[in-house]
């Protein structure tokens, strides 16, 4: 059964996700040793399509780092690079972790192949965003909320969502999207972190928060 | 649901259906993971109809014709109908129902899409001549109304059904 939440309660949820996201953001800046600027999260309530359309459409290119979310709050998590721009971050993680010189890969004309150092690099940075994102939550809950392990997926963005769409709208017509960009300036690389909780899970946070009945 | 005769190409969305006697259309169904897309083609009279369904069963829902399998799937079929198929003599293919996240174990819905795909046609007597189901790659599919042709795009390949 969806909750409903009211514009009150949904501001409050927009709040928390957002300072959530943002410390998601200071966490791979962190890990990537790179200034990455947050830009301001968003909640919405909308269609399937709609998630779709805010991540480039169903047919568009993604590196995504899914990460399920289970305990007192339900829902997915999906970190999104463009093929490119997910090239560009592997290579700035692996080289903070085999310093300079050292990058075990060479450039490929394919952009959808990447080495098993890349993936892994792409899979831990995925996973300490939402990790991040979830720490930052968890501190406003009584009980933990757990991550699955990460999955790395390089797809057609519909196809990664579409699994993770039909969860949420099996009894509901619409779903409430949370989505933030995080940009690094000087190498241009974006990613999009996408949080669509269980809405009827969001009970406890509002509970939680003081906010429930608002 | 789209009706028309205008040469283009018609998108069937998540939880839509497109349908087209124009001998110029293209029906398209993008990005296709755990959904499936049903095609229907009449060789007689050209009608085409490519149904984007979610998920294998649910209420009637109005903003999304095609939405759930059980009842979605009479509503596509009377469309091709009311458009001039007749269904006896279409051919019917079917795409997608992939598993594309496999951790957290609670998103198998591509596997009861495909077994409610089968058992729902198969009811209402209508066989699938092709069907490319399962696996683990994102799918996008496009029928061809004025030849019936069905093809499969994915990230490695494209094929014809």
């Amino acid at each position: 059964m969806a909750l409903t939440l009211s514009e009150a309660g949904q501001n409050v949820v927009a709040g928390t996700f957002g300072r959530a996201m943002k410390r998601a953001g200071e966490a791979l800046g962190s890990m990537s040793g790179q200034v990455i600027e947050v830009q301001t999260p968003m909640l919405r309530r909308c269609t399937a399509a709609d998630v779709l359309t805010m991540a480039g459409g169903p047919e568009s290119v993604v590196l995504a780092v899914y990460v399920g979310i289970f305990g007192s709050l339900q829902g997915h998590a999906l970190l999104l690079f463009s093929p490119t721009d997910a090239h560009r971050l592997a290579q700035i993680l692996l080289a903070g972790l085999l310093g300079p010189g050292e990058l075990p890969m060479e450039a490929t004309s394919d952009v959808l192949a990447y080495d098993e150092l890349e993936l892994s690099a792409l899979q831990e940075a995925g996973n300490v965003t939402i990790s991040a994102f979830l720490n930052e939550l968890g501190t406003h809950l009584n009980e933990p909320v757990m991550p699955t392990p990460p999955q790395v997926v390089i797809e057609m963005a519909g196809a990664v969502l579409d699994a993770v769409l039909l969860d949420l709208v099996s009894d509901a017509d619409q779903v409430l999207a949370a989505k933030t960009t995080f940009s690094e300036g000087g190498r241009a690389i974006d990613g999009t972190l996408f949080v669509l909780p269980r809405a009827d899970s969001l009970r406890v946070l509002l509970d939680a928060l003081g906010a429930i009945g608002i | 649901m789209t009706l028309t005769e205008s040469p283009s190409l018609l998108v069937a969305g998540i939880g839509e259906m497109v349908l087209s006697s124009s001998s110029d259309a293209h029906l398209v169904a993008y990005g296709l993971g755990s959904c499936i897309a049903l095609a229907a083609w009449d060789p007689r009279t050209r009608v085409g109809g490519l149904a984007h369904f979610m998920l294998p069963n649910g209420p009637a829902n109005n903003a999304s014709p095609v939405k759930f399998i059980d009842t979605g799937l009479d509503t596509f079929l009377k469309a091709m109908e009311a458009q001039g198929a007749t269904l006896n003599r279409s051919v019917f293919k079917a795409a997608g129902a992939a598993a594309m996240l496999t951790v957290g174990g609670g998103l198998a819905i591509g596997k009861r899409n495909a077994e409610m795909m089968q058992a729902a046609l198969a009811e209402r007597g209508v066989s699938l001549a092709a069907t490319a189901l399962g696996g683990n790659a994102g799918r996008t599919v496009q029928l061809e109304v004025a030849d019936g042709r069905f093809l499969i795009k994915s990230l490695s390949s494209v094929s014809e059904l």
